[in-house]
């Protein structure tokens, strides 16, 4: 499916928030409904985040009801 | 790139283009960096407690074992879901009523936006706005057959999003009590997940697809009110059972409203064009 561009939504969300800090995890809850491949997801994921704010950091998921998707949390590195 | 839905090229761009002027503009710049202009200030974090205002974000946030977590619960196509909302407001402001067109490519959306444009005998104008990857070919189809029409191409985009019909409505200058037309990208998977703002999907199907086309791609086909099973003229060379299909149709929306026609012959369009005046009559 499209989930190139909702790898792009998902991390135009986290780094609005973000501030440039580093971020190490970034949790997305999915419902059964959503129509999101996890699998799909997290390949573009590496894909979208290369050379920004959120390279290198861990995609995962969190079973949700429904059509549900959602960007639940996300945590930074601890800093240096 | 995308793995699944068979987009190419993710460095393309969206453009659009009014087919009336002839003048053509880039909407989405390519690249697979979400773009960001918001935050290119330094932020030196060396030492900081945790009561710092995030630049105007208050957002909760606690200590995990490692770092700092921040709660967003947001959902995902939020800002796309923002833009629709916006865009059926303006509908309704001013009578408009938007049909979002969907069906796997070479269904026949095309053709039945000509017929109707050709024989909807109403007074209500008819605007298009179509979407395709590439070609203006679709949008200049429609404009000889006598609408108004604009054309999106979403390069490497396998649909069309809330953002790119608030663009392309301003192109249109679309009157009051008009019928727009969007013609989706031809898909059955990506395009049932995006709000574009319209008043109803409709589902076009061609009997050269096979009965269980609705099982196989439940979620558009139950995203759709109104499903149309398009070229019914060739029904018998192709052995298609009407029956078995408009049953697997119910399975996955017992709601749905099924209308057999032919967009080539105009068979049956008499239904479609019956159905159009009613969901116009009771906009609210």
């Amino acid at each position: 499916m499209h989930e190139l561009g909702l790898s792009r939504s998902i991390a135009a969300i986290v780094t609005e928030h973000a501030n440039e800090r580093t971020v190490k995890r970034v949790s997305v809850a999915i419902g059964p409904l959503a129509c999101v491949e996890k699998r799909a997801l997290r390949f573009c994921w590496d894909i979208v985040t290369e050379g920004g704010p959120l390279a290198g950091s861990a995609l995962e998921f969190v079973d949700a009801e429904g059509d549900e998707f959602l960007v639940k949390e996300f945590e930074f590195e601890e800093a240096a | 790139m995308c793995g699944t839905c068979g987009c190419s090229d993710p460095m393309n761009s969206v453009t659009i283009k009014d087919v009336n002027t002839g003048e053509s503009r880039v909407l989405r710049e390519g690249g697979l960096i979400p773009q960001n202009d918001a935050h290119t200030h330094a932020h030196d974090h060396e030492d900081h407690d945790h009561h710092h205002a995030h630049e105007g974000d208050d957002r909760p946030h606690v200590h995990g074992p490692n770092g700092e977590i921040i709660s967003l619960e947001t959902a995902v196509l939020s800002k796309n879901d923002a833009i629709a909302a916006r865009n059926r407001g303006w509908f309704e402001g001013r009578r408009v009523l938007a049909l979002n067109l969907v069906s796997s490519p070479g269904a026949g959306k095309t053709s039945l936006l000509e017929y109707t444009i050709r024989n909807f005998a109403d007074d209500h104008p008819i605007a298009v706005i179509e979407g395709d990857q590439m070609t203006a070919n679709d949008a200049e189809r429609v404009r000889d057959a006598g609408a108004q029409a604009v054309q999106i191409n979403t390069g490497a985009g396998c649909h069309l999003e809330a953002d790119m019909i608030e663009e392309a409505v301003k192109s249109l200058n679309l009157e009051a009590g008009a019928i727009l037309m969007i013609e989706n990208v031809g898909n059955l998977v990506c395009p049932s997940m995006f709000d574009l703002g319209e008043h109803m999907k409709v589902a076009v199907i061609s009997v050269t697809e096979g009965e269980d086309k609705p099982l196989k791609y439940p979620h558009m086909f139950r995203a759709s009110e109104c499903v149309l099973i398009n070229k019914i003229d060739i029904a018998e060379a192709v052995e298609f059972d009407e029956r078995q299909c408009r049953e697997n149709i119910l399975s996955v929306n017992p709601e749905a409203r099924i209308i057999t026609l032919s967009a080539k012959t105009g068979e049956g369009a008499d239904k479609w064009f019956e159905f159009l005046s009613h969901q116009y009559k009771t906009l609210k």
